[in-house]
């Protein structure tokens, strides 16, 4: 009965968050703060994490292809199709669910508990509006984009790891990811990352919202945020594949 | 002024408040005082609307804020500041940007006539210097000052204060509670003050309700209050030596 009382709350905190602005002006400016502060500052984690899984997929893929009459180029088409249809979503939002949602969480966490929130409320500001709806609209704004770069530094991973090692060579591996390319996958994948993105500030965002206590609350609230927020990834990642792939 | 009629509230089986009814009157400074835990900041929090009442009616110059829609309580609270007991003040905006924000939310000001009206209010609560500061870096007696200065940005008609000069020293307690005094009489604000400190009383207590338990016990001015007969708030008073050796005349 517990989750039911949970998604409700949810629902309704959603409802608030997307109700009329009272000022635009306002919004805007805390939308580029936001794009800043949850966006542009994850493009360094989402281009390491990519770099190493290209490369490690490329070696794994190369292990598994051994056998003298798979072409070479499907180590390079493997490690596109894997990178696009699945890590480069699922799991740089799994990564960005810890990075960006445990940010998000205690900061909204840490304003209801020093009452910064009952202070916006008295102003008469709909605080859930003017603090959450920027952190959706931007992470649901920039996740397109960070998925596309990690694709793109996933699959340099791939080129520079798979010749280094010596399991593939460059034009080999060239050839793999231009071949028989469909352009649904990206769309596929692009897709997934607004769910995701939505998930990833607004389970969150809930989190931070309803904590009552003090810090020790907060932190317990930011951990529970990440827990649910990977979790529904997956369980959207699982949905979305069902719907949009088979 | 606040009217307050018969106000009642409860959470889940436990009465904090019980049939509480009085007024608070513009241009006084009214205070509520009472033990931890007797119900003062469910009362505060009641009359500003964060808290619905299981029953009774808070009247702001007659408009019932209990009947209102959230339209007009969002119109209603562009007309109060608040004071928290911590500042509340925003963590991520300087000082200047924290009493500029209810300007830019609510007002088509200039930026010209945005900055004076900060300058007008960081003046008046002796803020000097301190505009590019954020509140991590300012002391406690200042975080109250800005946030005073915060509250008082948009001319508000009621101004509330939560335990405003907790964790301060005597002295910025004082400079406090004679800043609220004054900022209350220039502009004809309703203030109402929740504290426990007995100095804030005998400072500045135009009018005084002493909650007990959650009931009403008491009501009256800071002069009445050393000789009102009440037990229970003679019991809340002279727990301070200070003042039970004020009222055996030691002092």
């Amino acid at each position: 009965m517990k989750i039911l009382y949970h998604i409700g709350r949810y629902f309704w905190m959603l409802g608030k968050v997307f109700s009329k602005p009272e000022r635009h002006k306002m919004y805007g400016r805390q939308l580029i703060h936001e794009i800043d502060a949850l966006g542009i500052n994850s493009i360094g984690i989402v281009v390491i994490i990519s770099l190493f899984i290209g490369g490690i997929l490329t070696i794994q893929l190369a292990y598994n292809l051994m056998n003298p009459l798979y072409p070479k180029t499907l180590i390079g088409l493997g490690t596109r199709d894997t990178l696009i249809l699945e890590f480069s979503s699922t799991i740089i939002g799994l990564i960005l669910a810890g990075k960006i949602g445990s940010n998000i969480s205690s900061e909204i966490g840490s304003m209801k508990v020093t009452e910064q929130i009952d202070s916006l409320e008295i102003m008469g500001v709909n605080s859930a509006s003017y603090l959450i709806l920027p952190k959706i609209v931007a992470v649901v704004f920039i996740m397109p984009f960070l998925v596309i770069l990690s694709i793109f530094f996933g699959l340099l991973g791939g080129l520079v790891v798979g010749p280094l090692t010596g399991v593939v060579t460059v034009p080999d591996y060239i050839d793999g990811i231009r071949y028989f390319f469909i352009p649904y996958y990206v769309t596929f994948t692009l897709v997934k990352s607004i769910f995701f993105g939505f998930l990833i500030a607004s389970v969150p965002a809930y989190h931070g919202f309803f904590v009552q206590g003090g810090a020790l609350e907060v932190g317990k609230a930011s951990t529970k945020a990440v827990v649910n927020t990977n979790i529904l990834i997956l369980l959207f990642d699982l949905i979305l594949t069902r719907l949009l792939l088979t | 002024m606040i009217q307050v009629t018969g106000l009642s509230k409860s959470f889940e089986e436990k009465t904090v408040l019980q049939n509480i009814t009085t007024s608070f009157e513009p241009g006084k400074t009214n205070l509520i005082i009472g033990r931890s835990g007797s119900g003062k900041t469910v009362l505060l929090k009641c009359i500003l609307g964060l808290f619905e009442p299981d029953s009774g009616t808070i009247v702001y110059d007659n408009r019932d804020l209990t009947a209102m829609k959230q339209k007009e309580r969002k119109l209603l609270r562009r007309e109060i500041g608040m004071v928290f007991q911590g500042g509340a003040l925003f963590d991520s905006l300087t000082v200047e940007e924290n009493v500029r924000f209810p300007l830019d939310m609510f007002t088509n000001f200039s930026g010209k006539e945005k900055l004076k009206r900060v300058s007008f209010c960081l003046d008046h609560v002796n803020i000097t210097n301190a505009n590019h500061m954020f509140p991590s870096e300012i002391s406690g007696g200042m975080k109250k000052r800005v946030a005073i200065a915060r509250a008082i940005a948009l001319n508000p008609k009621y101004l509330f204060c939560d335990e405003p000069n907790s964790g301060l020293d005597p002295e910025t307690s004082t400079l406090i509670d004679n800043l609220i005094h004054d900022l209350t009489k220039e502009f004809n604000m309703t203030t109402i003050i929740n504290t426990h400190d007995m100095n804030s009383v005998i400072e500045i207590g135009d009018s005084v309700l002493f909650i007990h338990k959650g009931e009403k016990c008491w009501e009256g001015t800071k002069k009445e209050i050393l000789s009102s007969g009440n037990q229970a708030l003679d019991d809340f008073i002279f727990a301070n030596k200070l003042y039970a050796q004020m009222k055996k005349g030691q002092i």
